[in-house]
This record gives structure tokens, C-alpha cells and sequence, in this order.
């Protein structure tokens, strides 16, 4: 029982992770926080929603959330970053991409009413369950885990060893001296929004099918956790953020096992403050080496 | 149907100025609306529960959000910038969260029974406050707030204690905020913890932000105009939150810095204007 609420809270870990190092990969590179991601986060579900009422299968439904929920990263990056860059300007930024995700949020609402949304797939997909070393596991879940973990190692290995991922670091380290060595800066920030935001909307995705519809609200609880946990890990560290989602998700399952559910969300919040206080750079991230931030 | 704009208009002037006085000495604080349903919550149960009058429960709300805002303030005033932010997002969240599981406020469903909030008392804390700012803005203590703002470490050089100062700010923003949410709640007779959520906090800060924040008048007219807006905006109806939520990105774009965004010369002193190049508060 209680390794079934481990595996549970692994799986929502994971799915917390996605979106935390969305979070963290647009603080790094910009040092701006965008509260508009947990509602491409949330728009996820829907675009998942959407392309398989059209018909597509579930292969086509994940790449069309991705390009969908990545193009319009580009759009929040033009209108709530693109005109404030300088250092004084991190306020302007949230809230105009703030206000961004309360459009995206009500639009949302327009197209599929402000009930959640059913999300069927075709077969016994959602529920199908196999035995390993007798634990059933439902197979969804484990493929969510998978895919989210494959997604952040292949994440993480073009942060550190590709040539994207090289300006990218060096637009994180100073916008103005990467620009100098020919390096354009734009371009590095919509690609970062387009990389986070396929994260989150990919985590969106998977969220509606592990619980089986899709809700506009999710952005503001799940969606806005992330941020917490993203703080916990580490502003900026990629793997802080993954260990952050993680411990976070089983941490929040085992809560619910011993009836404490009611109390998971203040306890993230409240962590995250205590984790700010005494070591503001998160629970793995360092301060001094730029090294290891994306 | 006036009672309302007159009262709405007047509470959000107040709050828009509880974030303006915390952004005076440069922290930033995202836990107002947390501070405003402490405000609210306690001067609730103490008009209805005890039979306290109004303004008597109003200032007990205030004191009560003011120790609140100092006990965390003094931790979370070590961080800054975004991690502030951060902090005090997690405040508002935590509030919401622990009025949601107190059972003696109703819990989730609410809290009902208050009356008493007529637009006079609203319009003479504005009246007030705004009284209150006007003169602190000609006083030494406005460029003591400067000092600070503009400049921590030079404030300190000069035997300024920049953390007293912010955290008096923060007290004192925290007051405004629960002030103002004691009048609200006793005008609106029944109040629940989804009220005072992040989103409400964040309006608190757009308020003052939208307005400028560069002088004690930019705050009033952001939080009239927002409060108004969607009123005007009501032909759209259906569209209304879209429309907002456009309006505040262009808002943002076009003036970035408050749509009030400079120093009116008349509540400074010839010489301290001159000498000052500031742009105004900017969270750092």
C-alpha cells in the first residue's frame, strides 16, 4: 500500500518536475519569473482534448500538443518578455505574463465551458494494468513516468552538450556578452520559451490522461506548486527541479495516505519559504557556480 | 448601485496603497491579499461573534495583519527581488490555506453576518490615508524611504537601519491591507477564503503598478481605473475577462513604468527634486 502511494507520488512528481523545470529553464536564461507557464501547462489538457475529438490518434494528439503549447510560449515571450529585458523590469514581466495566463484562462473557458473536460482514449489505454514482480501497475502511469524522465535527460543533455544548449548557457550567464560573441540573444530566449513550454504543455497533456479529463483550474493549483517546487530545488537547476518534483509528489501521496491531504499545499508553500530563508538558492542549486544552472 | 463603485473604488485605492508603501522602502509584497483576509476575518468574528463596533474590529483586524506582517516580514525581508516575490506569494497561499481549515471561520464555505461598511467610512480612510501619504511625502521620513530604496548600503553608511525600515513599511502596508478587507467584508456580509486567493494579491500589486508607483497618486488611479474598466468593458460582457486581461498587457506596454509615471515636483522639496534622479520604487 504505502509502495503503491510511493509510485503514485513519483509519477505526480514527475509530472511537477516537467513543469518546475520549464519554470527554472526561463528564470535561468532570463532571470524572470513567467506566471503564465502553469496555464500552457493547463492549456495542455485541452489541446489533448481537442485533437483527439478530431480524431487523431494518441501519437499525433502529443505532437500537436507540443508544437501548439511551444508556438504560443513564442507568443507569451513576444508580448509579456520581449520589451522588458532589463533587470528592473522582473515585476512588469510577471504581471504582464500574469495577465496573459488570465486570457488564456478565460479563452480556454470559452472554447470548453469552465467544467473539466472528459478525456476517453480509444482501447483500454487509461486502465490497463501490468504485474511486475506482483505490484500491478497501471501501464499509463509507468509510460507517463518514463516519458517524463526520457524527456528531462534529453533536457538536460542538450543544456550540457550541444551547441543550442551552449548559448543558451551563455545567454544565462550575461545576455550582454553572449550578444558580444555574436550570439543572438532573441532568438535564445524564444527558444528557450518554446523548449519550456512544450515541457509544460506536454505535462498538461499527461496529466489529463493519468486522471482522465482535463480542467481549467489546474493552473492555479498545479500549476502554480510547480513554481514552489522549482524555488525548492533550486532557481535555475535543472536536476533541483527534478528532485524537488519528485520528493515533492511523494511526499504529497504519502500525505494523502495518512489523511493529511488538506494540509499538502500550505506544506509546499511553507517549505518553500523556510528553503528561501535559510538557503535561497535552493535545495541543490549553488549561487556562485553559474556551472551547473541551464 | 453607486454604494458599490463608491465602495469597491475605495477599498481597492486602499490596497493599492498598502502595496505603495511596502514598495516605498523597495521590497515587494504579492501577501497583501493574505493580509486583507487576516483583516477581514478577524474584524469579522469580532463585530459578529462579539458584538465589537466596526471601527474598534477594523483597527483590531489591522494590528493583528500588522504583527502577522512583521513575524514573517522580518525572515522574508532578508530575501529580494524574485525570491521576495516567491516568499510572498507562498505567505498569500498559506494564509488562504489556513482559514480554509479553520473550522471556526467556516472553513471553505465562508464566513457570513458582517454589516455595517457604509461608503462614508470607506471614503474617509481613503481621505485619511491619503492624508497620511500626502504628508509623509513632504516629511524627512519620505527621503529616509528614498535612501533606502534607492540605495541600501549607502542608506545604512548613513545610520539608516534599512531593515527597520522595511519591515516598518511592511507593518504598515500589512495594516492598510487588513483595514481595507474589514471594510470589504462587512460591506459584502458574507466572505469565503476563495476571495482572497493569489490572484486577488496580484491585482493588489497590478493596482499599484498599472497606476506608477512613483508617487502617491499613481496607486488611487490604477486602482480606480481597473476596478472601473471592467464595468465599462460590460458590452463586451462575455468577453470581459479577455478584454481585462488585454487591456493590462497593453497597459504594461505602453507604460511600463505606471500610467502616472513621474515625480509630481510639488510634494517634494525644490532641492531634494533636483538632487534626486530617482525613477521611483523599484523592487529590487
Amino acid at each position: 500500500m504505502i509502495l503503491e502511494q510511493v509510485i503514485n507520488g513519483i509519477v505526480l512528481g514527475s509530472m511537477y518536475a516537467l513543469i518546475a523545470q520549464g519554470y527554472t529553464l526561463v528564470f535561468g536564461v532570463l532571470d524572470k519569473l513567467n506566471f503564465a507557464h502553469g496555464e500552457i501547462f493547463m492549456l495542455g489538457g485541452f489541446i489533448c482534448v481537442a485533437s483527439i475529438a478530431l480524431g487523431a490518434s494518441l501519437p499525433i494528439a502529443i505532437l500537436a500538443t507540443a508544437i501548439i503549447a511551444g508556438l504560443l510560449g513564442l507568443l507569451v515571450e513576444f508580448v509579456g518578455f520581449r520589451k522588458f529585458q532589463t533587470h528592473d523590469a522582473h515585476l512588469t514581466a510577471a504581471l504582464s505574463s500574469f495577465a496573459i495566463g488570465l486570457v488564456i484562462i478565460d479563452l480556454t473557458q470559452k472554447v470548453w465551458g469552465a467544467e473539466s473536460v472528459a478525456v476517453t482514449l480509444p482501447g483500454a489505454l487509461q486502465t490497463a494494468t501490468v504485474s511486475i514482480g506482483g505490484i500491478r501497475f497501471v501501464i499509463l502511469r509507468l509510460a507517463i513516468l518514463i516519458i517524463s524522465l526520457v524527456l528531462m535527460q534529453v533536457l538536460y543533455l542538450v543544456v550540457t552538450r550541444t551547441s543550442l544548449g551552449r548559448r543558451i548557457r551563455a545567454v544565462a550567464e550575461s545576455p550582454a556578452k553572449a550578444a558580444l560573441f555574436g550570439i543572438n540573444v532573441t532568438r535564445v530566449n524564444q527558444q528557450v520559451f518554446f523548449i519550456a513550454s512544450m515541457m509544460a504543455g506536454l505535462a498538461g497533456l499527461a496529466l489529463a490522461l493519468r486522471t482522465g479529463y482535463a480542467s481549467s483550474d489546474v493552473g492555479f493549483t498545479f500549476g502554480l506548486k510547480a513554481l514552489a517546487i522549482m524555488a525548492i530545488g533550486g532557481m535555475g537547476d535543472l536536476r533541483g527541479a527534478l528532485i524537488g518534483g519528485l520528493l515533492i509528489g511523494v511526499l504529497e501521496a504519502l500525505a494523502f495516505q495518512w489523511n493529511l491531504g488538506q494540509f499538502a499545499d500550505v506544506f509546499v508553500w511553507l517549505f518553500m519559504i523556510v528553503i528561501l530563508l535559510v538557503r535561497p538558492a535552493g535545495l541543490f542549486g549553488t549561487l556562485i557556480s553559474k556551472e551547473v544552472r541551464a | 448601485m453607486i454604494e458599490d463603485y463608491v465602495v469597491f473604488v475605495g477599498v481597492n485605492i486602499i490596497l493599492a496603497w498598502s502595496v505603495y508603501v511596502i514598495l516605498l522602502a523597495g521590497s515587494l509584497s504579492f501577501a497583501n491579499g493574505g493580509f486583507m483576509a487576516i483583516g477581514a476575518y478577524v474584524s469579522g468574528v469580532l463585530t459578529v461573534k462579539f458584538g465589537v463596533p466596526l471601527i474598534v474590529a477594523a483597527l483590531i483586524g489591522g494590528v493583528a495583519a500588522a504583527i502577522v506582517g512583521v513575524l514573517v516580514g522580518f525572515p522574508a525581508l532578508r530575501t529580494r527581488g524574485i525570491y521576495l516575490m516567491l516568499v510572498t506569494v507562498g505567505i498569500a497561499v498559506s494564509v488562504k490555506a489556513a482559514i480554509e481549515s479553520i473550522d471556526y471561520v467556516g472553513g471553505i464555505q465562508g464566513f457570513g453576518g458582517m454589516v455595517g461598511t457604509t461608503p462614508w467610512h470607506v471614503i474617509g480612510l481613503v481621505v485619511l490615508v491619503g492624508c497620511g501619504l500626502a504628508l509623509l511625502s513632504r516629511s524627512p521620513l519620505q527621503r529616509i524611504l528614498d535612501a533606502v530604496r534607492e540605495d541600501e548600503l549607502s542608506a545604512a553608511s548613513l545610520g539608516i537601519n534599512p531593515v527597520y525600515v522595511k519591515l516598518t513599511c511592511f507593518g504598515v502596508g500589512a495594516f492598510l491591507a487588513a483595514i481595507a478587507g474589514s471594510f470589504y467584508a462587512h460591506y459584502l456580509i458574507h466572505i469565503s477564503p476563495d476571495q482572497f486567493g493569489i490572484v486577488l494579491s496580484v491585482f493588489i500589486v497590478l493596482y499599484a503598478v498599472l497606476g506608477g508607483t512613483n508617487n502617491m497618486w499613481g496607486p488611487p488611479i490604477g486602482a480606480a481605473i481597473m476596478t472601473l474598466i471592467p464595468e465599462f468593458v460590460r458590452g463586451l460582457e462575455v468577453w470581459r475577462p479577455t478584454a481585462f486581461g488585454v487591456i493590462i498587457v497593453c497597459l504594461l506596454l505602453i507604460r511600463p513604468d505606471g500610467l502616472l509615471a513621474f515625480r509630481i515636483t510639488t510634494t517634494r522639496t525644490k532641492t531634494a527634486s533636483a538632487g534626486s534622479h530617482s525613477t521611483g520604487p523599484q523592487s529590487d
